[in-house]
């Protein structure tokens, strides 16, 4: 149970979302999404595909536009025209399935550009820094690589190095094992549960479920547009209610 | 006539040969300022279509451009030419060679603005949404990101465009301007003979058609080479 009084690093309230399709009119693919994160959060978010799992997670630094409802970042309506959202997205890193490094930057030009252009840090300030993050990640040797002469899992990993540069308050991640070839998806897995034992805030959008049910504290069931069940680890996977999840649960296995 | 004697009739005769260096200069001259000024207008243009396709802002602009570029690729650039001289500038007195810079410059930066586009277009939307996510703004993004990589995958094909352009020039004539092509009919005229100053023109642009083209070429195993 989350019994939190402090303000919810994010709430999301009636979030709907359209996608228009053709001449067939709108899709709806997330509906009436209502749900609060806390700092400290690992939430995992889980279910089918089509589900709007990613489209969510999206919307939250508005490289999705919600159609409507309003999404709370520290007490910001981000959702809200006027708001300068590149200063908030700074707070916010994300992962993406693909990676999606800068190929023309070596890892240490990946990791440095964010700090030097957009908070004024100085390059011997930012490169410390780099290496310090690159240790984390177990990457301090590929500093000078560049992005193409690394492995998707060595890549997954530089590219959180990258988000955690800008000392974010949440890390949205967007399924970052799913373009990964088997063998590599531990390596990034381990990084990720590093992070969430350093008590980073952090949203999960992915497939593996038994990561999930180790390092989560929350994990959201998404189907049909909508959050269907929500609990911790344990009830999630011991004690389903949710028709939708438990067959979608028995699928898994 | 022997060709020792052909050549002394068309070359050295009256210092003709002057008439190919100084048409060679101009012709040179030109197709550089005109690169220049094509690239300039070509980056505004294509900077101005590719954000009107990524973000939908920026109609009234898109349009002005897409006209723009729709009109200079669709008429004959001798015919612009002479509307930039005997039109646009009629009643002031501009030197030819302006002129030429201006004519040639506007023509060119509609071809390089389809080019560094489709460069633009081909850099993965990913880019864009990991520069975004960082907290980089769309100007930002395009700047440190998209524009590099754009520019090194256009770069052959601006080298071509280069190329073009310099054989383009030789329709400067047409508002007597003395470059290359025109220097050499000038002395066909004179001497009454065509077959040397024109061949001699066309071995001109040849080589240095040539020397573009190996240092384009060049450019393209560096750029492969070093694909990071």
């Amino acid at each position: 149970m989350t019994t939190d009084e402090r303000r919810p690093l994010i709430e999301v309230k009636h979030l709907y979302k359209e996608f228009s399709n053709g001449k067939s009119g709108r899709e709806e693919v997330l509906s009436d999404i209502c749900v609060d994160f806390y700092e400290g959060d690992v939430a995992f978010i889980v279910g089918p595909s089509g589900a709007g799992k990613s489209t969510f997670l999206r919307c939250l630094n508005r490289l999705e536009r919600a159609t409507s409802g309003e999404i709370f970042f520290e007490g910001v309506n981000i959702c809200d025209d006027k708001v300068d959202i590149d200063r908030h997205r700074q707070k916010m890193g994300m992962v993406f399935q693909q990676f999606n490094l800068f190929p023309h930057l070596s890892v240490m030009g990946n990791l440095t550009i964010g700090p030097m252009k957009l908070q004024g840090v100085s390059k011997e300030e930012a490169e410390e820094k780099a290496i310090k993050l690159l240790r984390r990640v177990k990457l301090e040797d590929r500093a000078s690589s560049y992005p193409n002469q690394l492995s998707g899992g060595q890549k997954q990993r530089i590219a959180i190095a990258r988000s955690l540069c800008m000392e974010p308050d949440v890390m949205l991640f967007d399924e970052p094992t799913s373009a990964l070839d088997p063998e590599m998806v531990g390596e990034v897995l381990e990084v990720m549960r590093e992070l969430a034992e350093d008590k980073m805030t952090m949203l999960v959008v992915t497939h593996e479920m038994a990561f999930a049910k180790e390092v989560a504290n929350r994990i959201l069931f998404m189907a049909d547009t909508q959050i269907l069940e929500e609990n911790d680890p344990v009830n999630f996977f011991g004690n389903p209610q949710n028709e939708r999840l438990k067959a979608f649960l028995n699928k898994m296995i | 006539m022997s060709l020792s004697r052909n050549l002394y009739l068309n070359l050295i005769k009256d210092d003709r040969y002057m008439y190919l260096v100084k048409g060679l200069g101009n012709t040179l001259l030109i197709t550089i300022v005109a690169v220049v000024v094509g690239i300039l207008l070509g980056f505004l243009l294509a900077y101005i279509r590719t954000t009107h396709d990524k973000t939908g802002n920026w109609k009234i602009a898109n349009l002005i451009a897409h006209v723009y570029i729709t009109v200079i690729r669709g008429t004959p650039m001798v015919l612009q030419l002479l509307i930039v001289y005997f039109v646009i500038f009629a009643s002031v007195n501009v030197p030819k060679i302006i002129v030429a810079f201006i004519a040639f410059g506007l023509n060119s930066g509609a071809y390089v603005a389809e080019i560094i586009r489709a460069g633009l277009m081909s850099i993965d939307e990913g880019q864009y949404e990991a520069g975004a996510s960082l907290g980089f703004s769309y100007t930002q993004t395009m700047l440190y990101f998209i524009l590099p990589q754009a520019i090194k995958n256009v770069l052959p094909a601006l080298g071509n465009e280069m190329i073009v352009l310099l054989k383009e020039t030789s329709v400067a004539g047409y508002i007597a301007m003395d470059d290359l092509t025109r220097g050499a009919d000038i002395i066909r005229s004179q001497t009454y003979s065509a077959f040397t100053p024109l061949l001699i023109a066309a071995a001109i642009y040849l080589f240095f058609v040539l020397i573009f083209d190996s240092l384009v070429k060049k450019l393209e195993r560096n750029l492969k080479n070093s694909d990071h």
